[in-house]
């Protein structure tokens, strides 16, 4: 498949190339750029599941998740034209899709808001958020979800930048160099961008953590 | 807090990460030895960072690939009759232009007429009197001179029979 980009690639390596150019996922691109749309194929082939899943470390929704996937790849696909190799295309294609996500967690917490405000004279949430007494769920299963969904929330409380940078880290193991690269700013900004989102982390989870295996909040 | 443990405390993420040069992070272990309440900061934000492998990775969604190549199928087209309809769009644009432009003049050739000359109306005596606004003024006097004329003739028979 997409024998352009491969040709592309393997001439960057014989040239010795590093860095963005020795990247595949470069080779693919620019494969792409003049024409072939076997080498966007595989571009999407290999990288949407790291995008899927980066997705939804932001917004925590399986259902929205492959919808902004789509988003993202829209974009690439659009920016074939304008597209110059100045960077691994993971860091720009990690900047994209912290851009889609951050877009849709914005647009669903003004969505929240009008909500809240017609579900002021409302009464029928009320019951439904109550515990179901006769749930079948094993306690384990119970505070391993409650647990989940406390970090998900400590994560989405911070400051934006700290929680791309968070996402990043933690998650696609991205060096800080690499993270100021996506997202704009100095390796310095990054380090101290981590040491707040660590601290704040801490404070949020410290109920969590103080068990000892992080399995249970301190009663 | 002393200052060393201010200055371990800001480190302290960079160092858990192995994002400190080698000197840094040996000064920075030197001090976790000897402190043990910077220790037990580093013990928490180790154990919080930890709680964030609690939340499972999504697998991937099966027939991404083939449902994004969709879209873009769907993306061609409709570009492709965005470009279709380009052309005919800009003419409709013109012929519309233009005909707005004729009624626009239309209407305001309307308008000067019927605003601009209402006393130039009539033939071309009467436009060349209210041109000049000051044989106008001078009108009466005009009109009593050729009385005081006709009156001078009546009064001189010699004229008169002249005339006759």
């Amino acid at each position: 498949m997409a024998k352009a980009a491969v040709a592309v690639a393997r001439s960057y390596e014989r040239e010795g190339r590093r860095g963005a150019a020795a990247d595949y996922d470069v080779g693919l691109m620019l494969a792409f750029q003049k024409g072939s749309e076997l080498s966007f194929q595989e571009l999407v082939e290999r990288n949407h599941g790291r995008v899927i899943g980066l997705i939804y470390r932001f917004i925590s929704d399986s259902s929205d998740a492959e919808d902004l996937a789509q988003e993202v790849f829209l974009r690439i696909y659009r920016a074939r034209k304008t597209y110059k190799p100045t960077a691994k295309f993971s860091t720009w294609m990690f900047r994209i899709t912290a851009n889609v996500s951050l877009n849709a967690l914005r647009s669903r917490a003004n969505r929240r808001d009008d909500v809240s405000i017609d579900q002021m004279s409302d009464f029928g949430d009320g019951p439904r958020a109550m515990p179901d007494p006769d749930s079948s769920l094993p306690d384990v299963r119970l505070h391993q979800r409650e647990l989940q969904e406390k970090v998900q929330e400590a994560i989405r409380a911070l400051p934006e930048k700290q929680q791309v940078a968070v996402i990043l880290n933690k998650y696609e193991g991205m060096s800080y160099a690499d993270i100021a690269r996506t997202i704009g700013c100095t390796t310095m900004a990054v380090k101290s961008l981590l040491a707040r989102a660590r601290d704040n982390l801490k404070d949020r989870l410290l109920l969590y953590i103080q068990t000892g295996r992080g399995r249970q909040p301190v009663s | 807090m002393p200052a060393p443990c201010q200055w371990i405390r800001s480190v302290l993420a960079a160092y858990l990460d192995g994002e400190l040069k080698s000197s840094t992070a040996r000064a920075v272990r030197r001090h976790l030895e000897r402190c043990e309440s910077c220790r037990a900061h580093a013990r928490l934000l180790r154990e919080s960072w930890r709680l964030l492998d609690e939340v499972p990775p999504r697998p991937a969604h099966a027939g991404f690939t083939e449902r994004m190549m969709a879209r873009i199928v769907e993306e061609k087209d409709l570009s492709a009759l965005a470009s279709r309809l380009r052309p005919h769009e800009l003419r409709r644009q013109a012929v519309a232009s233009v005909l707005g432009l004729a009624a626009g003049l239309v209407f305001g050739f309307a308008v000067y007429s019927w605003t601009g000359l209402p006393q130039e109306a009539g033939g071309p005596v009467e436009r060349e009197v209210s041109r000049n606004v000051s044989f106008l003024e001078d009108a009466d006097l005009l009109d009593e001179m050729a009385v005081i004329e006709a009156m001078e003739r009546l009064m001189s028979p010699d004229d008169a029979a002249d005339g006759a």
